[in-house]
């Protein structure tokens, strides 16, 4: 199936300074696509070079397997760095606007989408008179305007309460399962673990690693087992074969083995017959926080 | 097209500022006139040998057909308030970054461009619309013995919006480049009111009128001063006579300016980071 993005080599720089270099990856057809790395990576840098705010210096992308033109931004709903509205009109004036430039949408689903980013009460009062939230909110909604099939989403939840950060979740669950493809930027790797499929992870302007989530962050299998006698399971688990490396701390000890490798049931087996009782055995992958560090450390 | 005018005018007619031109046109464009009216009546009406002097010299630069070009000419002196709205227009969407939004729902570059040159359009019409209306009513009150005239000297409401267009898109320029509402306007205020009004003296008497190639001055050379200035004697006359029969040469200066302003504006706005 054709990418919905592909991105062949984008370079940028200001001046002196290198904002990316040489990046390319793709965004597969119903994908949550995370865009991730600390600040100043370059992911807004990226993000705006697609919508074409920014002009690269070299490289091309492809949307839909076309060039990027005003035909392929019509069918992307796309909240880029800030909520940018006109300050004297209200939420529905906008959204008009919005819905006037891109041909997305109609009277009806502008109301629609006020219900669901919940500035239907306010729908007639002045952008400059909202909160940060709600400026946010109603970025979101002039982006799911019109129902496109592409979401892109810088920074998501920015500027939003816990509850409108697991509201805003929820609505890209709801919208990945109706087989939307979502672009979405974050340094909240909360965020990305919990909805993401793919993820791309930026530093300084370059990429570190791309691709589906379980292949980017988990490149180990970690077993973590507990029982009575630590000092016993440690030796007894030095026998075990297979495993990377092996290390403790006060309540358990992590087995680390190659990614998708870990014999779950065989180390059980083992422990038991060298007279072990485990009280704890569990699989986990490298939390996408760990791995980030890892990444983006020097 | 027209959905480029529909969308601005979405954006223009919930803007408080646009209204306040509006009422402010509507009040400065007659108010001046007035003013210059009321001058006039008092220095002919009169039993003084001066008033009479006053009459036989000025006519009544306010009667059809006189008035097409009297009124233009000093309504033509406030563009300062509809160009504060063309910056602010052009200014309001860098300040809401609704440059970059426009183009991210699906605007192409071009059509951002052309949409702002649409603003200075409606505005150039709106001043056109409000000054023909203030000469007809002039033209009306000031002479009704006249009023089979009114046909003659149209030319000066072309000449009028043309005027204001070009001006008009100086203004956006500025506001284009600047970015910075404030720094534009006192920018546009400054150059307007006083820089290019020294320039154009001083090179009057310093050059062969080099003045007359800066960029307000080629269009403001397209209304001369009225008619009633060529009485005061040969020169005044010559001068008068001169400054009409250059209007077609500066009309093409106006031309070629206000062109050139454009493209550059297109050509920039198409290739720069928003």
């Amino acid at each position: 199936m054709e990418p919905i993005l592909s991105i062949e080599g984008i370079s940028k720089s200001y001046g002196n300074i290198q904002a990316l270099k040489n990046v390319s990856y793709e965004v597969p057809q119903g994908a949550v696509f995370g865009l991730l790395g600390p600040n100043g990576s370059g992911k807004t840098t990226m993000l705006s070079i697609i919508l074409d705010i920014l002009k690269a210096n070299s490289g091309t992308f492809k949307w839909f397997g076309n060039p990027g033109s005003p035909e392929t931004r019509k069918r992307i709903g796309s909240l880029l760095e800030t909520p940018n509205f006109y300050h004297y009109l209200s939420a529905v004036d906008n959204l008009k606007i919005t819905s006037a430039i891109s041909g997305r949408g109609n009277d009806q689903s502008i109301e629609d989408v006020l219900k669901v980013v919940k500035l239907y009460e306010r729908r007639n009062s002045r952008f400059s008179t909202y909160s940060l939230g709600m400026k946010q909110r109603l970025a979101i909604g002039a982006a799911l305007l019109g129902n496109p099939e592409v979401l892109l989403f810088d920074e998501p939840t920015n500027g939003l309460d816990p509850v409108g950060i697991a509201e805003i979740r929820e609505l890209i669950k709801v919208l990945a399962k109706q087989g939307k493809t979502i672009i979405m930027a974050s340094h909240l790797l909360d965020e990305v673990e919990k909805v993401c499929t793919h993820v791309a992870i930026m530093k300084r302007g370059t990429l570190l690693a791309a691709g589906p989530v379980n292949e980017v962050l988990a490149n180990e299998d970690i077993v973590e087992l507990a029982s009575e006698n630590s000092l016993k399971l440690k030796s007894v688990l030095e026998t075990f074969p297979g495993y990377l490396s092996i290390s403790e701390n006060d309540s358990f000890i992590q087995l680390h083995f190659p990614f998708g490798t870990a014999p779950m049931e065989a180390i059980n087996k083992h422990c038991f017959e060298n007279g072990i009782v485990l009280n704890q055995i569990i699989l986990k992958k490298k939390s996408l926080e760990s791995k980030f560090f890892e990444l983006t450390n020097d | 097209m027209f959905s480029l005018i529909k969308i601005e005018w979405l954006k223009i007619k919930k803007y408080p500022a646009f209204w306040w031109m509006l009422a402010i046109v509507t009040l400065t464009y007659p108010g001046t006139n007035m003013m210059f009216y009321y001058i006039y009546s008092k220095s002919i009406n009169g039993k003084e040998v001066a008033n009479n002097v006053a009459k036989m010299l000025l006519g009544n630069p306010f009667a059809f057909p006189e008035t097409w070009h009297t009124v233009a000419f000093l309504s033509s002196v406030f563009i300062i308030i509809p160009s504060i709205l063309v910056i602010m227009l052009v200014t309001n969407e860098y300040n809401y970054k609704t440059h970059r939004q426009n183009i991210i729902d699906g605007w192409s570059r071009n059509q951002f461009v052309t949409s702002k040159l649409f603003d200075v359009l409606i505005i150039s019409l709106v001043s056109t619309m409000m000054f023909t209306l203030v000469a007809s009513i002039f033209g009306m009150y000031a002479d009704p013995d006249n009023l089979n005239r009114w046909a003659e000297q149209l030319q000066y409401i072309p000449l009028f919006f043309i005027q204001t267009f070009a001006q008009l898109t100086v203004a956006f320029l500025i506001g284009f480049l600047i970015k910075k509402a404030f720094i534009a306007l006192g920018f546009f205020l400054f150059y307007d009111l006083i820089l290019e009004k020294i320039a154009v003296g001083y090179l009057r008497f310093k050059t062969d009128d080099l003045g007359r190639f800066l960029p307000l001055e080629i269009s403001n050379r397209i209304l001369p001063w009225p008619a009633f200035t060529n009485r005061f004697g040969k020169d005044a006359k010559d001068w008068y006579v001169k400054s009409v029969a250059a209007i077609p040469e500066f009309l093409i200066y106006t031309f070629i300016l206000t062109a050139a302003i454009w493209a550059f504006c297109y050509y920039l706005h198409k290739r720069r980071d928003l």
